[in-house]
């Protein structure tokens, strides 16, 4: 052991060599150290030599006299951080609004959640919020934050006791999310996906937190009535005033602080023009239907855009009908100039993205029973065969022989009266299509359903109602009196004897809520996809019980086929329009193509 | 805000994000009863110095969560809250330096696309307790606080989610400092 006897020397130096070395201040007697010898290291037999280290310590005076102390102050705590501040105007709460008396709506089984909020006491099972976002165009920081630190809209509107009749589905609150921090927006939803109920949950919202203190509502006039009915559903504690009556009436109520949401249709705009463009202001202008002024040059267009206002809404399920033009006069409204005709149609794209929320059915509605599309193709019955002939060639060898004087006029005049006869002939009144829906209705009314029977001549449909007495027929047209209409409407629905309703695309593709049949027949074809669709779904929207059958009744060889052909090209086009960078310029019938449809060529006066 | 018999019926609620190139952000929600915000503060980013690291070693996000970020923040806020909502650990220790309750509720990480995330604290001992459904912890030594936040809670917001406005706050931070957008 006297190999690894230490030794006590101090002061020590910096020990070498060693593998064990104790830095302490007091002597070490030994180290007890058993070494494993491996035989070929001489080395182990060299006595190891350990020496102790002290180490001096401030705490030594003899030391703290030695050495110079540097002491180096290290800021800990005091400087707290910089911090920006805002701060939010106390808005006044959402009112509580006592849940109105229970009720059972026809549409509430495809509702998810259907119990009201105002009376849940359990929180929601799943946490799914839906945040306020503002705008891009939203500059300002602070404006910036007010939206994104509001409640989502689930606790915001369970908090403040607001009652729904059904629950919204998630992407109608997103819808209410996009529209309530915006001052010019489109909800372009496709139809029956509930735009309407969005819009107006909205508006109820904006009212009630003070940010807005009156509404003008623009709508076609068969739909007004339809919008008193959703705002006494959605939003009940609302005063809403329709515009109607005599000059007089009409002024009273336009100056009329009593109701904060005003509703005029598009027609009534014409008459009190000078009333609605002199000095009345409104905090928000919604248009429905908003394509109605797909032609800025109309009057209609130029009123609406003169509406002194702050928020500017369209609500359309088709904001391009015909061509990207339709959306740049739905923003001459909104944002005056910020689109232009030609602007290309990728940079139209981008600049409008934030401005417009389309969603379509087969997106948020995965559980939608779905829309099963039957194409009746028939053959024209003997008696027709021979009228359409006889009016398709003799129509042509005219046209022909007009030469420049050939107008689209002249084609249009031949189109319709080939599709009439397609209908019906006119001189015995033989209809293949009519047999075909004769027998389809007996299933329907056999089955105790309800069908919608559109077509674009209320002649057509008088001559069906006088032949589908015993399925208790009801017609819904723009001969029908305004103030009929609901009853018409109620009547369809209520009585169990009426299997069918006669629509024109006119008064009955927009704006209905007709969930409650489960059949559609287009008697005849519009000349758009985008109305067809609308009209469609009057049937197949949101609260609809089961899949809709909508039939398309189609003469084959005839000028309808053709027009078919045409049409189902431009509807894909239609479908692809907000996803696809390079977009048709148009997506109706061209002069081009409506000339094409007898091989007649464009003249150079057309083409001019 | 405050209630009619002068007793604040603000909730404020406090959370720290980290960035990996930036540092910490901290930002601070009061809200009102119904979820309402009063006011919205939030810090510059700032970074620990190295004498920082070195000298608080385990407890540097307790020293820079909660007495540098957390307490700055409270400072400059308008509305008294009755207690303070945190979903940082970390912050728990501005209780230390805050006459207020200052409660802890864990909430999922936000998603991972998100360039902030929470700071990785050190594992502290908590007393945990609810209050509107809410499973909240305090630290320890502030046990009391416990019956203070219910008596609260009750009071004011008897329905109240604790995790929601964090949600705000991440967006909040996100907008007000764009650069940490990018990850």
């Amino acid at each position: 052991m006297d190999r690894f006897a230490t030794t006590d020397k101090q002061p020590s130096s910096v020990v070498q060599d060693s593998t064990v070395t104790e830095f302490q201040s007091w002597p070490v007697e030994s180290v007890d150290v058993q070494p494993y010898a491996l035989g070929w290291q001489s080395q182990l037999e060299r006595s190891l030599k350990i020496e102790t280290l002290k180490i001096e310590t401030l705490a030594d005076d003899a030391v703290r006299e030695k050495f110079e102390i540097i002491v180096v102050p290290v800021q800990l705590a005091n400087k707290l951080p910089k911090t920006i501040g805002f701060a939010f105007a106390e808005v006044p709460e959402i009112a509580p609004v006592a849940p109105p008396p229970a009720k059972k709506q026809a549409t509430d089984k495809l509702e998810p959640a259907a119990e009201p909020n105002s009376d849940s006491s359990e929180k929601p099972e799943a946490k799914h919020f839906t945040r306020i976002r503002p705008p891009s165009d939203l500059v300002k920081l602070e404006d910036r934050l007010f939206f994104v630190l509001q409640p989502p809209l689930e606790s915001l509107l369970s908090n403040a006791q607001l009652t729904f009749p059904f629950r919204p589905f998630p992407y109608q609150f997103e819808g209410v999310a996009f529209l309530f921090p915006r001052l010019a927006a489109i909800l372009a939803d496709e139809m029956g996906l509930g735009k309407t109920m969005q819009a107006i949950t909205t508006i109820r919202m904006l009212l009630m937190s003070g940010e807005i203190r009156n509404v003008l509502l623009i709508c076609p006039k068969p739909l007004v009535t339809n919008w008193v009915r959703e705002f006494k559903l959605w939003a009940p504690e609302i005063p809403v005033a329709v515009i109607e009556g005599d000059q007089a009436l009409r002024n009273y109520i336009w100056q009329s602080p009593a109701a904060p949401v005003k509703i005029a249709n598009y027609e009534l705009l014409m008459r009190d023009r000078q009333t609605v463009e002199s000095d009345m202001k409104f905090d928000l202008v919604v248009l429905d239907e908003a394509q109605r002024i797909k032609n800025r040059s109309s009057t209609t267009a130029q009123i609406v855009c003169n509406i002194n206002r702050t928020r500017s809404w369209a609500l359309t399920g088709t904001p391009i009908e015909n061509s990207s033009e339709d959306l740049v006069s739905i923003f001459e409204f909104l944002s005056p100039g910020y689109l232009k005709d030609d602007m290309h149609l990728k940079s139209m794209s981008q600049a409008c993205r934030d401005y417009i929320l389309r969603r379509t059915k087969d997106k948020v509605l995965t559980e939608m029973p779905p829309k099963l599309f039957r194409d009746a193709e028939l053959d024209l019955n003997p008696d027709q065969k021979i009228s359409y002939k006889a009016a398709e060639e003799e129509g042509v060898v005219q046209l022909s022989e007009m030469g420049e004087e050939l107008t689209i006029q002249h084609v249009f005049e031949l189109v319709l009266r080939l599709k009439q006869i397609c209908n019906f002939d006119p001189l015995t009144g033989s209809s293949c299509k009519f047999e075909r829906l004769e027998a389809d209705l007996e299933e329907v009314a056999a089955s105790g359903k309800k069908a919608i029977v559109f077509s674009q001549w209320v002649k057509t449909l008088d001559r069906m109602t006088d032949k589908l007495q015993r399925f208790c027929p009801l017609q819904y047209h723009g001969r029908i009196p305004s103030h009929k209409r609901d009853d018409v409407l109620k009547r369809f629905k209520e009585d169990p004897k009426c299997h069918v309703i006669l629509m024109s695309y006119g008064a009955g593709a927009v704006g209905l809520n007709l969930q409650f049949c489960h059949y559609v027949f287009l008697f005849d074809r519009w000349w758009n996809p985008a109305i067809e669709d609308q009209a469609i779904n009057r049937a197949h929207r949101l609260g609809v019980t089961g899949p809709v059958t909508v039939t398309r009744m189609m003469t084959v060889d005839t000028i309808e086929q053709r027009i078919h052909n045409v049409l189902e090209e431009k509807r894909e086009l239609l479908t692809t329009l907000f996803a696809e960078a390079s977009k048709p310029r148009n997506l109706g019938l061209s002069q081009k193509e409506i000339f094409g449809l007898f091989n007649l060529n464009l003249p150079r006066a057309e083409a001019a | 805000m405050s209630s009619s018999s002068g007793e604040s019926t603000a909730i404020g609620f406090l959370s720290v994000r980290l960035h990996p190139e930036l540092g910490y952000f901290g930002g601070y929600l009061v809200l009102n009863a119904i979820g309402r915000p009063l006011e919205f503060h939030c810090t510059l980013p700032i970074r620990a110095s190295r004498a920082q690291e070195i000298l608080f070693g385990n407890t540097l996000e307790d020293f820079i969560c909660g007495e540098q970020i957390a307490r700055a923040l409270v400072s400059k806020a308008k509305f008294p809250s009755c207690f303070v909502v945190t979903d940082v650990a970390a912050v728990l220790s501005l209780r230390r330096v805050h006459s207020q309750p200052v409660v802890y509720i864990s909430v999922p990480a936000a998603s991972p696309a998100s360039s902030m995330n929470y700071p990785v604290g050190q594992p502290i001992q908590l007393s945990g307790f609810t209050a509107a459904e809410n499973k909240i912890s305090v630290l320890p030594e502030f046990a009391a606080d416990k019956s203070v936040v219910q008596q609260h809670v009750e009071r004011i917001a008897p329905k109240i989610d604790f995790s929601e406005p964090f949600g705000r706050i991440a967006e909040a931070l996100l907008e007000a400092h764009p650069s940490a957008k990018a990850a």
